[in-house]
């Protein structure tokens, strides 16, 4: 039987048990390195389908690993740091971390989060054109998106939307369970010279809430992640 | 109050004041200021006897200064008469013997108190003049006219000779007192700015007033450094006493309209410093309003010194204990935030790991359900630690917070959910407003404050009942309001909500736990946002509602677009 295989850097033990532990049950092959040159060490030698990756490792900083991986791989890595370290997972996230997962985690949070990913880069390097033309319907609880009509479905209900909300909703329905920093909405949507005012993205993002969320302040699809970006829920 | 010593004062003299003053005597001579009647204030007499006593004692004494200076001018005249006498014998011309008189009147006017003396020798003089030198002699008739031109000279010029001497006597003695009264604070004020302490000037003030009225004296401290002190001069000695109900003598005097206050037994005169009243000083009921309105300036020197020495030691003890508090507090802050330091990646580990046994462990097995008392334990202890965190650093100063501009519907949306995370089995209810605004705001610390309410709200509600979280928008700030349906907040919890580690003394310790962390937490962030957090009953039902409101825009960014759209 295909095992996907999975490798842990991280320099905490009792973390890494508990992943390694959490993982093998759930079925995973596992590895771990407790420093950031053993991981670069094991992806060119044996490779792996999806890393998890400390950012504070004894030996160098994780983002540098990270960069060094880059160079040759598109595999999935979900960057796992402490709860202040908002700025370093945005800019992981930014430069090319799949997700990220905030100490202390749960083993829900932190098998959710791989399947993501990995459902993600499959899509990915099976569609491989990334911007090829699409008439998809996208489908998520009771909201659907059709893009070869261009159309917005909430309960079968058709509601309207500008070009923008329309554009970031789009986003989010191609990405379900992943988040999405600003950097990349920004990017995506208003172009690479726009910046990063942010002002105006979260303008939409609210007018989109009102359309899509039965109440704006307890959103059901689209959940912020404070300090970082947006995350479309999966129903 | 009662005063038992009286008697002490009879044989003393203000004198005593100037050698207190001066270390010692060194100081000669009288002082004029002080050598007042040391007014009979005898024990055992009644207040209106001892009045009468007083206005008797006064008379006597004008009496007294009256035949005295009379006798001094008759003296003085008449040795003038029989000098012109002589003059006349010796046949010199009759404008010496008017010189003579002239003389007379000066030294008149020298040797006594008060105009009328000088002007009565002017009188004498001339009438003299008339009656012995001038033709017809022995009457006061005049033959020669050109006499009364001599008269009037004379008349005018011994006036105007009496009345300079008189005022200039005045001024050399004001300017004497003013200098011994100089002299005098200025030992005052050296002896004072050498005290160390309260107590220590409280001695000197009750000793330096007692003195300066020959009669029992005290003066209590009321003021906000320490604890109140009743110093009093009885006679010789001074007396400690203890401060019956210090806050009510504090409002009595704090906004006091006249100059003192007085009771049967005693005047009291307010020390106000630089902010706040800081002693007040009485003076025995024998002292007389005249005699208090004699040495009315002197006195307030004296009070004026005292405040000002009250007010540097009570400055000086606030600069010390702020300094202490604060070394208490930053190695309080680094104790805390080493061990939560610490304590947050075995956390982790504990966590992680029951959560796995869970996984590991059938549903029905006990085991499950002490795993589940591991894993919310250290889930609390996450949370704990967490917040220990956050406060030390805020309180630090070193971090300073990050203000973006963010959406309050967000914040309020993250944090529910991660509540109802923790809470499985709770809903809260959320109301935003409609209009979208950014407010300025650290997200994070925002987050954990609507958290901390949150929580704080589930754990004194029952499952049945609402919580609500909403926000709205006012002119200039956005108000966030959790409000709950529970309990409430026990009447005495209500001013200590926000203190640091006060937990409520109304329930038992283990019912609910919490080290009083979440609220103070709130509070600094709140106020390092420039805004104002309330916790206090619901008036319309039962429970609990927090608000804290969160300015709108920042300082003068904020004037410039109020003045803009007219507002």
């Amino acid at each position: 039987m295909f095992k996907e295989k999975i490798l842990v850097i991280e320099d905490d033990v009792q973390i890494q048990n508990f992943m390694i532990y959490t993982l093998e049950n759930a079925g995973f092959a596992v590895a771990g390195t407790v420093n950031g040159k053993d991981g670069i060490d094991y992806m060119i030698r044996k490779n792996a389908d999806l890393i998890l990756l400390d950012l504070g490792l004894p030996d160098m900083d994780g983002m540098d690993v990270l960069h060094r991986i880059r160079e040759w791989s598109e595999v999935p890595v979900i960057i796992v740091s402490a709860r202040d370290q908002d700025k370093e997972k945005a800019a992981a996230l930014d430069d090319g971390a799949d997700d990220y997962l905030t100490k202390p985690f749960s083993a829900t949070e932190l098998m959710a989060r791989i399947r993501v990913a990995l459902r993600h880069y499959y899509r990915m390097s099976g569609a491989r054109e990334e911007e090829k033309p699409d008439d998809t319907v996208y489908i998520n609880g009771s909201l659907k998106l059709d893009n070869g009509a261009h159309v917005v479905y909430k309960d079968g209900n058709e509601i309207h939307m500008t070009p923008t909300e329309y554009q970031l909703l789009l986003l989010f329905m191609q990405n379900p369970g992943k988040v999405l920093t600003y950097h990349t909405i920004l990017r995506k949507i208003w172009g690479e010279g726009y910046g990063e005012d942010t002002q105006v993205l979260r303008s939409v993002m609210a007018s989109t809430r009102r359309k899509i969320e039965k109440n704006p302040a307890k959103p059901e699809y689209i959940e912020t992640e404070i300090g970082i970006g947006y995350r479309m829920r999966e129903h | 109050m009662t005063w038992n010593q009286n008697d002490f004062w009879s044989g003393a003299t203000l004198f005593d004041l100037a050698r207190l003053t001066s270390y010692g005597g060194t100081r000669g001579g009288n002082c004029p200021l002080l050598n007042c009647t040391a007014a009979a204030g005898k024990s055992g007499t009644a207040a209106v006897d001892l009045r009468w006593t007083v206005v008797m004692e006064k008379a006597m004494e004008k009496k007294r200064k009256f035949a005295e200076n009379i006798i001094k001018l008759a003296g003085i005249v008449l040795g003038a008469t029989l000098l012109g006498k002589m003059f006349v014998a010796l046949g010199f011309p009759e404008t010496n013997i008017v010189v003579v008189y002239l003389l007379a009147v000066l030294l008149v006017a020298r040797f006594t108190q008060g105009y009328q003396y000088g002007i009565l020798s002017a009188v004498a003089s001339l009438l003299c003049y008339n009656y012995y030198f001038t033709a017809p002699y022995h009457t006061f008739a005049v033959n020669d006219s050109s006499y009364l031109i001599t008269f009037v000279i004379m008349l005018v010029t011994s006036l105007v000779t009496s009345a300079m001497t008189t005022k200039e006597k005045l001024l050399t003695k004001e300017a004497k007192e003013r200098g011994e009264e100089s002299q005098i604070l200025y030992m005052l004020s050296s002896r004072l700015s050498d005290a160390a302490d309260i107590e220590a000037v409280l001695r000197i003030a009750a000793e330096s007033i007692s003195l300066l009225f020959q009669k029992n004296a005290g003066c209590i401290y009321v003021g906000r450094q320490g604890a109140p002190v009743y110093i009093q001069q009885v006679g010789g000695e001074q007396i400690h006493r203890s401060v019956q109900k210090p806050a009510e003598l504090r409002g009595k005097f704090s906004n006091l309209r006249t100059e003192y206050l007085e009771d049967e037994d005693a005047w009291y005169y307010p020390v106000n410093g630089r902010e706040h009243l800081l002693a007040v000083v009485e003076i025995d009921k024998a002292v007389r309003t005249e005699e208090l309105e004699e040495k009315k300036k002197f006195l307030h020197s004296i009070l004026e010194n005292i405040a000002m020495a009250l007010d540097r030691i009570e400055i000086t003890i606030e600069r010390v204990r702020d300094r202490e508090n604060m070394e208490r507090e930053r190695e309080r802050a680094n104790l805390l935030r080493a061990i939560s330091h610490d304590l947050r990646t075995p956390l982790s580990g504990i966590m992680g790991t029951s959560e796995m046994l869970m996984d590991m462990t059938e549903k029905e097995d006990k085991r499950q359900a002490l795993l589940q008392g591991i894993y919310q334990d250290a889930d609390w202890l996450k949370a704990m630690v967490e917040n220990i965190l956050s406060l030390t650093r805020l309180q630090d100063g070193k971090i300073l917070i990050h203000k973006e501009p963010e959406a309050v519907e967000e914040i309020i949306g993250c944090a529910v959910a991660h509540v109802e995370r923790s809470f499985p089995d709770r809903v809260i209810q959320v109301e935003t407003p409609e209009e979208f605004r950014l407010v300025p705001m650290d997200a994070k610390l925002i987050e954990q404050v609507i958290t901390n309410l949150l929580d704080n709200a589930v754990k004194h509600t029952a499952p049945g009942e609402a919580i609500l979280v909403s926000a709205r928008y006012t002119e200039d700030s956005v108000v966030i309001t959790v409000r709950d349906e529970g309990e409430g907040i026990a009447e005495e919890d209500v001013p200590n909500l926000f203190h640091l580690f006060y937990t409520s003394k109304t329930r038992s310790a283990d019912v609910k736990r919490g080290i009083g962390l979440g609220l103070a937490i709130c509070e600094t962030v709140v106020k390092a946002h420039g805004g104002t957090i309330v916790g206090r009953n619901r008036t319309d039902r039962k429970g609990a509602e927090f608000l804290f409101a969160l300015p709108l825009e920042e300082g003068e960014k904020a004037d410039v677009q109020r003045k803009n759209t007219g507002h």
